[in-house]
């Protein structure tokens, strides 16, 4: 079952400059895929295009059966919430209670609902005693929680994080991690955007994308396995991994000491 | 940068704060239109007594509203003084010769000098500055020994006079009220209570709650646009740049090196909201539901009916009396 379905999609910022190019994709109902790339690799660019921020030059995106135009696209979002990078550039309320709000007010929700739903929300990310603060007394973490509230609140089956946790310290980042797997588990489709292979690993399937194209799209372990591809992308390889691939260079068959570094590659 | 206060809302518990923010800005309206109604000085004093009334039911210190009247102490000063210089109608109250001699000038360059080296240490400075003009004005024309250079007359009228402080309490009450507005209100309930009010503007493609929305995200942002450009100036100033000091035309350098960042930031920032906005399904124009309701209590439309009383009251002073 294919929650979103990309086919033949290109996008240009400049003339004849392709931030995408005849991109492919199928993402099913329910996984965590992560989309993995350099800078300038065009995942941020794939993002705003299926939230419909952007225009696509060629191409058709699929949300739930339903093609992405102009017409369909405020019914589209309905489904996708995104979680961007910057803490502070997202955070359009006075107040958390107020940002929480925000996605459901557009929505035109009853008010005695919205009160409900932002009292659970807050407290499932653990930001019930923040509600009255103003964004310029919490911590880059603790916006980025109040951004997911306010999906979360505005009940979309897909939920993007585009480098999420790019600008937040180690505790932050693996607070957001911690959030992402639980909503995997409870059934959400998760896309999650970033350079890092390491929040990559987390994730059911990578899809690798250089200079605007598809490198490879795989399960996790057989991504991981693929050396050529990796070494080809441009990415910054985790250290457990490059040790391993050394070893197969070196030709060493220590099996345990393998087994190890795997287990590291794969955050376990 | 932790503890920036938007506004000057002071938080209280008394009457005022109970209001409804809508009833608070009408009750503003109305009495202000009343205060220019009035024509007669002794009127507005009774006025004025009315406006200490509600301070003292709001439980608002004095000194509070005399911080907020500092800023239009000099022009309250000047309009005083051009009103009992220009209007020379009515009965005469002060006839007196003005005379500059070269002792008296010297005198006068001295204790400008004494005041411009002890203002600093003096605490309440306006009353110092007026106290050194009232004595330079009476020195000149009862001390006046030497060989004159110059002198003229000086007459006080009482129209000039009455009018001077008519003026002078009006600005007084309509800034004592809006202060008592902004002490009492917090700015996200002035908001809303606007765009409440601003409603029947929609009739002329005037979208109300556009503006609060807007509003709203400009106080949002205000502490983090401060707190980035605090940043900015520590990065310059890390560069050599000076901010405390130099010329005007290297203050200006500064203030460009400050504000071409800002400007550029700020850009990237409205781009990247606007995104996270549309993308939380925000549709200009679209009708939204609302968290925050503000409830109109009865003592909203007594105080309301009060203020429209005191409004025709004025009125019919005016007209009959």
């Amino acid at each position: 079952m294919n929650i979103i379905e990309i086919k033949d999609l290109s996008f240009a910022y400049r003339e004849e400059f392709f931030a995408l190019n005849d991109v492919n994709l199928t993402i099913k109902r329910g996984e965590w895929i992560s989309i993995l790339g350099h800078n300038g690799s065009g995942k941020s660019t794939l993002a705003k295009l299926i939230i419909g921020l952007l225009k696509a030059e060629k191409g058709e995106i699929y949300v739930d059966g339903v093609l992405l135009n102009e017409e369909t696209v405020h019914e589209i979002r309905r489904k996708i919430g995104i979680v961007f990078q910057n803490p502070d550039n997202q955070f359009v309320g006075v107040t958390v209670e107020d940002d929480i709000a925000f996605g459901m007010e557009n929505l035109n929700f009853d008010r005695e609902d919205m009160l409900n739903k932002i009292e659970e929300y807050s407290k499932k990310v653990n930001m019930f005693e923040y509600l009255k603060k103003e964004p310029h007394n919490l911590s880059g973490g603790q916006k980025q929680r109040v951004a997911i509230a306010g999906i979360l609140a505005m009940n979309t089956d897909i939920i993007i994080f585009d480098e999420s946790t790019s600008m937040l310290d180690p505790k932050g980042r693996e607070s957001i991690m911690e959030y992402i797997r639980d909503l995997n588990k409870e059934g959400k489709t998760i896309i999650t955007i970033t350079h890092d292979m390491k929040e990559a690993v987390n994730s059911d399937r990578i899809v690798i994308l250089k200079d605007g194209k598809v490198l490879a799209v795989g399960e996790t372990n057989t991504i991981l396995n693929d050396k050529e591809t990796l070494n080809s992308s441009n990415l910054e390889l985790l250290l457990p991994l490059k040790l391993l691939y050394k070893l197969d260079e070196a030709n060493i068959k220590n099996e345990k000491v393998k087994n190890i570094l795997w287990q590291l590659s794969l955050n376990k | 940068m932790k503890n920036i206060i938007v506004g000057q809302y002071v938080p209280g518990k008394s009457f005022l704060y109970k209001m409804d923010p809508r009833s608070k800005i009408l009750a503003l309206g109305i009495l202000m239109v009343s205060a220019f109604v009035f024509k007669d000085i002794t009127h507005i004093i009774y006025m004025l007594f009315g406006v200490l009334l509600i301070l003292k039911i709001g439980g608002i210190p004095i000194m509070r509203i005399a911080r907020g009247l500092r800023p239009i102490m000099i022009l309250l000063l000047f309009t005083f003084s051009f009103q009992v210089m220009f209007i020379k109608t009515g009965d005469v109250v002060l006839e007196t010769v003005l005379t500059l001699t070269y002792i008296n000038l010297g005198l006068m360059v001295l204790i400008i000098l004494g005041w411009y080296f002890t203002r600093t240490y003096i605490k309440s400075r306006f009353l110092f500055l007026i106290f050194v003009i009232l004595g330079i004005l009476t020195m000149l024309s009862l001390f006046t020994p030497g060989i004159t250079i110059s002198s003229s007359n000086f007459v006080v009228y009482e129209d000039g006079l009455l009018g001077a402080s008519f003026i002078m309490v009006r600005l007084i009450i309509i800034v004592t009220l809006s202060t008592i507005l902004t002490l009492t209100t917090k700015p996200t309930d002035l908001n809303l209570g606007l765009e409440k009010i601003l409603r029947p503007l929609n009739i002329v493609k005037i979208n109300s709650e556009e503006i609060a929305l807007i509003i709203s995200i400009a106080l949002r942002y205000i502490p983090t646009l401060l707190d980035e450009a605090n940043k900015i100036m520590l990065a310059q100033a890390s560069r050599g740049v000076d901010f405390s000091e130099g010329k005007i035309k290297d203050k200006v350098m500064q203030i460009i090196s400050l504000l071409v960042p800002m400007f550029i930031i700020s850009f990237k920032r409205s781009d990247d909201l606007a995104n996270a906005m549309e993308a939380r399904s925000f549709i200009p124009g679209n009708p939204r539901s609302r968290i925050h309701i503000l409830a109109w209590e009865n003592r909203d439309t007594i105080v309301i009916i009060f203020c429209i009383v005191v409004l025709i009251s004025t009125i019919a002073v005016r007209v009959f009396l």
